[in-house]
């Protein structure tokens, strides 16, 4: 158990609902008395109604849950990544949007999930495969050896970005390089979170051959 | 070969026991949100919570079934010498 978690309301419904349907269920066990009329309706409720509840709740904290920072950094091999944005020093990319009240402590799923009307159910799917791949590939693979070689599936698409940063704004428009580079960033052909642009998004993003190809690490 | 299920008594006995190890697996994860609570919770726990419930489900059709099978084995009131 994680100390200083704190249960939302929904958190506290599903613990006390399964917390009473576990007497209904333990006195059923314990005092083993025939089945009667008055007994199934107990059992309806400890069976049925409460757990149907406590699932329900649990379900909706659950999905919740998997938007947190916190989540996505409990597979070892993304702790650096959680780690650096979430250290209030870091200036990656990463760690300066975690500072936004709007990305917070879900900063990892506002940036890496997709939009559109099926993006949260895409999003989860696509963590379904990297539950897969970390129980298959990287389980045991120490961080030395992860951290270099860990990549993103696809590069972050810009639209992830202009979700916020309109590109029609006149302020942005008036920065020289997004005026030159407005065609290359609309096609996908540049990335924002490029080493000319605006850097990487995590300072361990490229540590491999990417590194020496980009010219070296940035300061 | 006719299957035999076992007793209702049985049954919803072995309902509470699922139920009772689903519950804890489901709160788990709200207390310890990360992957593999979550995924216990989504998978396990959810699983082990519908199969309890399908088998008190079955505990109460069976009993409506053998109850209606009496009702329909009683001679009528008429027939009564």
């Amino acid at each position: 158990m994680t100390a200083g978690h704190d249960l939302g309301a929904m958190g506290w419904v599903s613990v006390a609902s399964a917390a009473a349907a576990a007497v209904i269920l333990l006195v059923h066990l314990l005092r083993r008395r025939e089945v009667t009329a008055a007994t199934r309706v107990w059992l309806l409720l400890g069976l049925g109604v409460l757990p149907i509840v406590t699932a329900g709740t649990a379900n909706i904290e659950g999905f919740e849950a998997t938007q947190s920072r916190k989540f996505c950094g409990s597979c070892h091999v993304m702790t650096p990544h959680a780690e650096d944005s979430g250290d209030p020093k870091s200036v990656s990319l990463a760690a300066v949007h975690a500072r936004n009240e709007y990305f917070g402590q879900n900063n990892c799923y506002t940036c890496h999930k997709d939009y559109g009307m099926y993006g949260y159910v895409l999003t989860k799917a696509g963590g379904m495969r990297h539950v897969y791949l970390y129980l298959t590939e990287y389980r045991n693979m120490p961080l030395a050896e992860s951290k270099p070689s860990i990549r993103i599936l696809a590069p972050l698409p810009n639209a992830s970005c202009m979700h916020c940063h309109t590109t029609t704004a006149p302020h942005w428009l008036a920065v020289p390089d997004h005026a030159s580079a407005l065609d290359a960033v609309k096609s996908g052909e540049m990335s924002c979170a490029s080493a000319g642009c605006h850097g990487f998004a995590h300072p361990m993003t490229k540590l491999g051959k990417e590194l020496e190809l980009d010219g070296g690490p940035r300061p | 070969m006719k299957l035999r299920l076992p007793s209702t008594e049985r049954i919803l006995r072995v309902a509470c026991v699922l139920a009772l190890v689903a519950l804890p697996l489901m709160v788990w994860s709200l207390f310890d949100p990360t992957v593999w609570p979550v995924l216990l919770a989504l998978s396990v726990g959810q699983g082990l919570g519908t199969l309890s419930f399908a088998l008190f489900l079955v505990a109460i059709a069976r009993d409506l079934h053998v109850k209606r099978k009496l009702q329909s084995a009683r001679p009528p009131a008429d027939s009564a010498p």
